[in-house]
């Protein structure tokens, strides 16, 4: 008989023991499989969001602009460098973009702002901010005229908790509101009624308009239509004022971003900016995002680069949000790494039993012949059978529900819905696909076995069999 | 007597016991002791808001938070400050005038929200002025008090007011910090240079000293290189009370240093005679009136009173303007208690595993107890016991090493400063002074002894099911 076969079997000869250990281990990198694609997918999907409609994957700048935001770092996009730009096989597109810090009031109302220039035709082969325009809002007429109306008493309560919030898309509105199947026929249409927005988005035709984030338009209580007033310093100090109406609302990830998002044309900022031909930075929107290629990507454009210009990744222009997401990303791993110590001394102790109770039989064993390397590999394999056994039917269970978190995320509606957007998060959670992070479980269970293994080899080679067999 | 036999039973296998007994006080203690890690950073963030940043209750006019408009003034504020003075726990009770606008150097600009105080009131009611980072001045020094502002770090990073230039005298406090002298010595080619930013200094720095060295002494040359124009002058242009675009010079009298990159860097504080005369507001004209209870506790109920006795004005506690530091304490807590539990049930499949072994290996004994005469509730509840004890003891020294390590951590503190960037942009203070309740250890107790009866029903229940007859026969 092979020893594997016989390390089977023996795991069996004690079945209430070896399932136990092995559901521990299970347990855990269930648990821990579970909370890490939670927490890599919610990761993933911020970086996304801040990528799509702000920073972009990378972006051309003066060596100086990342420490410095200033205008007075701005410089003159050549068409050649563009060329250039757009020769590289993974680069689609580059979008200049100018932008800088500005007082905007509309009314009595002011409020710091970040003008954004861009060309809006050029912006969306890239960025998605188009999808971000505001359908639906909660403002206090539409709260009040909802209240009047026939609503499920859920939703009709919710309509109070959501006042003043805003959707850009029905789906969310939906499961925020807590509105069913059965009921949306009857209620979407008064929703349409009274809390739709009309608005549009700017095109690179339009001269005088804006687009505003949507936490900027209730600070400023301005609305589709009104006039925003800009005044702020242009290159070199130039005073700049302008006037935009206002075309459209949007809704950005950043609650930092949206209540302070003013985007207009590039000729329009520039002009207002006295910064004729001038951009701060320029977006190249590139069609493979893979870290590495990334990389690879950036260190080709630098190379192509004059002096006086660097290109700049996402995780260089957005170094705050990764930093914050590390930190809580350690604080996962901390409680995880916790759970697997707690679970190595469970094995740790099971594996102390084992060896107590069959002192005896290994005695037995090896005075009749058998090698104790012999023997030492066949205990070793039990115990990696054991841990196999936790990791695979772990990750047997985890697929099933990674899959379906990340097909239909889980979306919180109601009040826990409203906690995460007021602090500028999306309330739902993706999961993220098995990646590197499963094989990270297994790594972790075989270096518990690792040393649950050695114990019990030194244990073998030192068994005394007349001791042993006396037992 | 079944307790001594059980106590005694779980010395029977002293190494069996004293794994699952370890088990569970290194579980017992790393939950505890994470919990009271992240408890303290959220007890450092609301000692801050209240003593730096807001004090306990606001009264404004109820138009003015959501628009920072100008004329939304508090109507009547004598009898606000009457109410707030007739309340019970009130203190100390100011009145500020706010307006919203740009600040701007040569360099930078940013906008910001400045706000009028009256100086001597403030400094009584709020710590921000201990907060001061030494050399930058002072809070409202008496000879500059017209005209002055006391800024944030990171407003005057923003404006590049601060500027980092290794001095001579800087190099006086390097070789004061301990720093060798022969790293000093590979510096000297920067001396005297500027450098507007941290990054563009520890890039020139780094290029001269080895990695090792610019890892150890780097704080130290950031910190002595640090420097700051005393008496640096920032233009600050805002609507005045017509809606006229208005401005005036201010000079910087100190820089405070906060956890808060938020406030940091939209807070200015200046002198409110002053930021009366240029907005060209009335006399008695204010928005907002806030006050400073003699405890926390007491909050929700003085804002209540003071909500109460002022309809018409808008009147919020802390707890009510940063609704997220609420919501955040109750959620982490939330998460964490899952996280114990989770813990627990890892632990309890140690104990369940003990257990059974034990009372498997004295299927024989068993089996002559119950022939002996002893009923099978009291089997059942040794076993109950045992596996109690075993937990109790474990969470009893888990709980122990967690109050003695948080009692020294508490004193010492624990350094995040790889996170203090993304944690200060939240208001977190990336030092933590672990501290925790009293009430958590018995609410833990509590768990434990569950976790130690729902670990031993399954042995028990095998213990139970031995038939004495062929129990005794057994082995």
């Amino acid at each position: 008989m092979k020893s594997y076969q016989l390390a089977w079997r023996n795991l069996w000869r004690n079945k209430r023991r070896t399932l136990i250990t092995a559901a521990s281990v299970f347990f855990a990198v269930f648990f821990a499989l579970i909370m890490r694609s939670f927490q890599l997918g919610v990761y993933a999907k911020m970086y996304r969001d801040v990528i799509e409609s702000y920073s972009g994957y990378l972006q051309l700048q003066h060596t100086d602009y990342l420490d410095e935001s200033s205008l007075d770092n701005g410089f003159v996009l050549e068409q050649s460098l563009t060329e250039v730009i757009e020769a590289d096989p993974n680069v689609t597109g580059v979008i200049p973009k100018l932008e800088s810090f500005a007082l905007a009031a509309a009314g009595s109302r002011t409020q710091g702002v970040m003008v954004i220039g861009m060309d809006p035709d050029n912006e969306q082969k890239t960025l998605n901010i188009k999808n971000r325009l505001i359908k639906y809002r909660l403002t206090p007429e539409a709260t009040e005229a909802l209240s009047g109306e026939n609503l499920p008493s859920r939703t009709a309560k919710l309509v109070g908790v959501f006042s003043g919030e805003a959707w850009t898309d029905e789906k969310s509105l939906i499961s925020d509101l807590g509105i069913s199947d059965d009921d949306s026929a009857a209620v979407l249409p008064l929703f349409r009624k009274h809390a739709s927005l009309e608005n549009s988005y700017l095109t690179s035709a339009d001269s005088g308009m804006a687009v505003i984030g949507y936490g900027l338009s209730r600070y400023l209580d301005a609305e589709v239509g009104d006039t925003l007033v800009v005044m702020g310093q242009g290159y070199h100090g130039v005073s700049a004022a302008g006037l935009f109406v206002i075309k459209g609302i949007v809704s950005m990830p950043n609650p930092e971003i949206d209540n302070a998002f003013v985007y207009i044309t590039l000729a329009d900022a520039q002009y207002l900016y006295a910064a004729t031909g001038m951009v701060t930075s320029a977006i190249i929107s590139i069609t493979n995002t893979d870290d590495r290629e990334l990389i690879q990507t950036q260190q080709r454009l630098a190379a192509s680069c004059d002096d006086g210009l660097a290109i700049r990744n996402w995780k260089e222009m957005n170094a705050l949000l990764l930093n914050q997401m590390e930190a809580d990303n350690k604080s996962g791993a901390i409680m995880i790494g916790i759970l697997y110590l707690v679970i190595a001394f469970g094995v740790f102790g099971t594996v102390l039993m084992m060896m107590a109770e069959r002192r005896r039989e290994f005695g037995m064993l090896v005075s009749i012949g058998m090698q104790k390397r012999k023997l030492a590999g066949i205990v070793g394999m039990e115990m990696l059978f054991i841990g196999l056994l936790g990791v695979m039917a772990g990750i047997a269970a985890s697929l099933p529900i990674v899959f379906y978190g990340y097909a239909r995320p889980l979306r919180f509606t109601g009040e826990m819905a409203k906690m995460y957007e007021e602090y500028g998060f999306e309330p739902v959670m993706p999961m993220l696909l098995p990646d590197t992070y499963y094989l990270w479980q297994a790594v972790v269970v075989l270096l518990i076995l690792l040393v649950a293994i050695s114990f019990s080899v030194r244990r073998i080679f030192k068994l005394n069999i007349i001791n042993a067999l006396r037992a | 007597m079944i307790t001594s036999i059980a106590w005694k039973n779980v010395w029977r296998n002293r190494t069996r016991s004293l794994t699952v007994i370890a088990a569970v006080t290194v579980g017992v203690f790393a939950g505890v002791f994470a919990m009271a890690a992240i408890n303290s950073s959220i007890v450092q963030r609301i000692d801050a808001a209240v003593n730096e940043e807001l004090s306990h209750i606001q009264v404004n006019n109820p138009g003015f938070r959501g628009s920072s408009d100008i004329a939304n003034v508090i109507a009547g504020p004598q009898k606000v400050v009457k109410v707030l003075d007739e309340t019970p726990g009130v203190t100390h009770i100011a009145e500020r005038i706010i307006v919203r606008g740009i600040a701007s150097t040569s360099a930078g600009s940013a906008g910001v929200e400045i706000t009028g105080i009256d100086v001597e009131k403030e400094q009584q009611m709020f710590t921000l002025n201990e907060r001061l980072i030494p050399g930058t001045g002072s809070y409202f020094g008496t000879d500059t008090r017209l005209n002055s502002a006391f800024i944030g770090e990171k407003l005057a990073k923003e404006l590049y007011i601060i500027r980092y230039i290794l001095s001579e005298e800087s190099f006086t406090t390097l070789e004061a910090e301990g720093v060798p002298a022969a790293v000093a010595a590979k510096l000297r080619p920067l001396e005297n240079q500027r450098f507007t930013t941290e990054k563009k200094l520890t890039e020139a720095f780094s290029g001269l000293l080895t990695a090792k060295e610019a890892k150890l002494y780097g704080m130290k040359i950031k910190e002595a290189a640090w420097s700051y124009r005393e008496g640096s002058k920032i233009i600050l242009t805002f609507l005045d009370a017509d809606g006229m675009q208005t401005g005036a010079a201010f000079r910087i009298c100190g820089i405070f240093r906060t956890n808060n990159d938020f406030f940091e860097a939209m807070s200015l504080f200046v002198p409110r005679d002053e930021l009366r005369r240029l907005t060209g507001m009335e006399e008695g004209q204010y928005h907002r009136i806030i006050a400073r209870l003699e405890d926390n506790d007491q909050t929700d109920k003085a804002s209540a009173a003071v909500k109460e006795s002022l309809p018409g004005l808008e009147v919020m506690n802390w707890k009510q303007i940063q609704t997220d530091l609420a919501m955040i304490a109750d959620y982490v807590n939330r998460i964490y208690g899952i996280f114990m539990v989770l813990i627990l049930a890892a632990l309890a499949f140690g104990i369940v595993n003990t257990m059974l072994m034990a009372v498997l290996e004295r299927t024989r004994e068993l089996g002559m107890l119950s022939a002996i005469g002893m009923n099978r509730r009291r089997v059942f509840s040794m076993i109950m016991l045992e596996s109690i004890f075993l937990s109790i003891v474990g969470g009893f020294a888990g709980m122990a090493v967690s109050a003695i390590v948080i009692a020294i951590t508490n004193h010492t503190g624990i350094n995040l400063v790889k996170y203090a960037e993304g944690l200060e942009a939240f208001g977190y203070s990336a030092q933590l002074y672990p501290t925790i309740g009293a009430d958590f250890f018995i609410m833990l107790t509590v768990m434990i002894v569950i976790t130690g009866i729902i670990s031993a029903i399954y042995p028990a229940r095998k213990a139970l099911q031995l038939n004495p007859v062929e129990a005794l026969r057994g082995e």
